[in-house]
């Protein structure tokens, strides 16, 4: 074979293999159609293209045998499906170890207290200076916190040193007004996980919310 | 032209073809890619939140002559079918939120109008053309992506709307 007829060749596979691919990745339905089970439409047409006349009657078994083997290729489909869900969970719980180990993790959570002077809206978060999640709060979000909830805002990996978290809160403050506050915290990450908590609490003596800022040791 | 040539050809098409095909992956059949918007009314909207109910989502522009005709037959569908359990969303992509909010103030909608100023939305959806229209059913899945409008579009879309509501 010379180099032409080995290009062509190649180039053959490949535009094959990609037609087909992009086909069974749009539609399924489409794949399905264009690609008859090979065990079903193979044999038919080899005998169709050596007994021209027999044709329809060698269609006939091998439409048969299809929904038999249909199931069982199905079977096949739902058991590979198992594993792959299986290996995803697998794999999740590997990638949460890996991307944040519990050496350098840093988790940070939101808490509120009361707030009847403050309606959140929105958190913004940096961390020595660069901006890692800005959060925007729903109703019902708000509302969760209120009942008590705490919410994991932020988890990541930081060096053991010294580090400075800036919380930026919006929201509605007493009498509806526009409000932004921000609240400060520098902590020593040292080995192992750190946790900081954002908390949100009314301050009845002077009629305002607070913020602050735990560090959970 | 010899053999060789234009099997070369073909070859190359169907490369070119698979190529394309592959570099429009749809969102059909999967699940919407949730987000969270800052309303007209300054409200935070998340898309999760609807869950349960059929959700239209419009990605629209001001430069995007056809998102003049296609909000008000938006609006007047919300109107028809709000009460079934249709949530209509015009999400604006334009990086310019006051222009936007005048431009739709002016519309008078009723439904609500989100901006996402950065296309953060707008790049999740993989809008290549402008309106698109998208329908998530009620377990939150995208079911239709109509791209760009047309006159007699909104029935294609009530048609849709019907369906995914039958559900």
């Amino acid at each position: 074979m010379n180099s032409k007829h080995r290009m062509v060749s190649i180039m053959l596979r490949g535009g094959v293999l990609a037609f087909a691919w992009a086909v069974s990745a749009g539609s399924p339905a489409a794949a399905a159609d264009a690609a008859p089970p090979p065990a079903a439409a193979a044999p038919a047409a080899a005998v169709a293209a050596t007994q021209p006349d027999a044709a329809p009657a060698a269609a006939a078994p091998a439409g048969d045998q299809a929904p038999a083997e249909f199931k069982t290729l199905d079977q096949d489909v739902q058991g590979m499906k198992k594993d792959v869900i299986d290996l995803n969970k697998d794999l999740f719980v590997l990638q949460e170890e890996l991307l944040f180990p519990a050496n350098t993790q840093v988790a940070v959570y939101v808490s509120m207290d009361v707030g009847a002077f403050f309606a959140l809206d929105s958190v913004t978060l940096k961390i020595d200076n660069k901006e890692v999640k800005n959060y925007l709060y729903t109703a019902r979000e708000a509302e969760a916190l209120l009942k008590g909830g705490v919410q994991e805002l932020y988890l990541g990996n930081l060096k053991v040193g010294k580090h400075e978290l800036v919380a930026f809160f919006t929201g509605k403050g007493p009498v509806e007004r526009d409000y932004k506050r921000g609240a400060t915290i520098t902590f020593d990450k040292g080995v192992g996980a750190k946790y900081l908590e954002l908390k949100i609490t009314d301050r009845v003596t002077k009629h305002q919310p607070e913020f602050k800022i735990k560090d959970w040791e | 032209m010899s053999k060789i040539h234009r099997v070369c050809g073909f070859a190359l098409s169907a490369l070119l073809a698979g190529a394309a095909l592959s570099a429009n992956p749809t969102l059909v059949g999967k699940p919407a890619p949730d987000f969270v918007l800052k309303s007209m009314d300054g409200r935070n909207l998340r898309l999760s939140e609807f869950r349960g109910q059929v959700v239209l989502v419009n990605f629209w522009a001001r430069w995007a002559g056809d998102s003049r005709q296609e909000l008000p037959a938006l609006d007047r569908i919300n109107t028809t079918y709000n009460r079934a359990g249709l949530v209509v969303l015009g999400v604006s992509v334009d990086e310019d939120a006051r222009r936007a909010r005048e431009f739709a103030d002016a519309m008078k909608l009723g439904f609500p109008i989100l901006f996402d100023t950065m296309s953060d939305i707008g790049r999740d959806y993989l809008i290549e053309k402008m309106p698109m229209t998208i329908l998530v059913d009620r377990s939150g899945v995208v079911r239709y992506v109509n791209a760009g409008f047309k006159r007699g579009d909104d029935r294609t879309y009530l048609d849709q709307i019907r369906e995914l509501l039958r559900e």
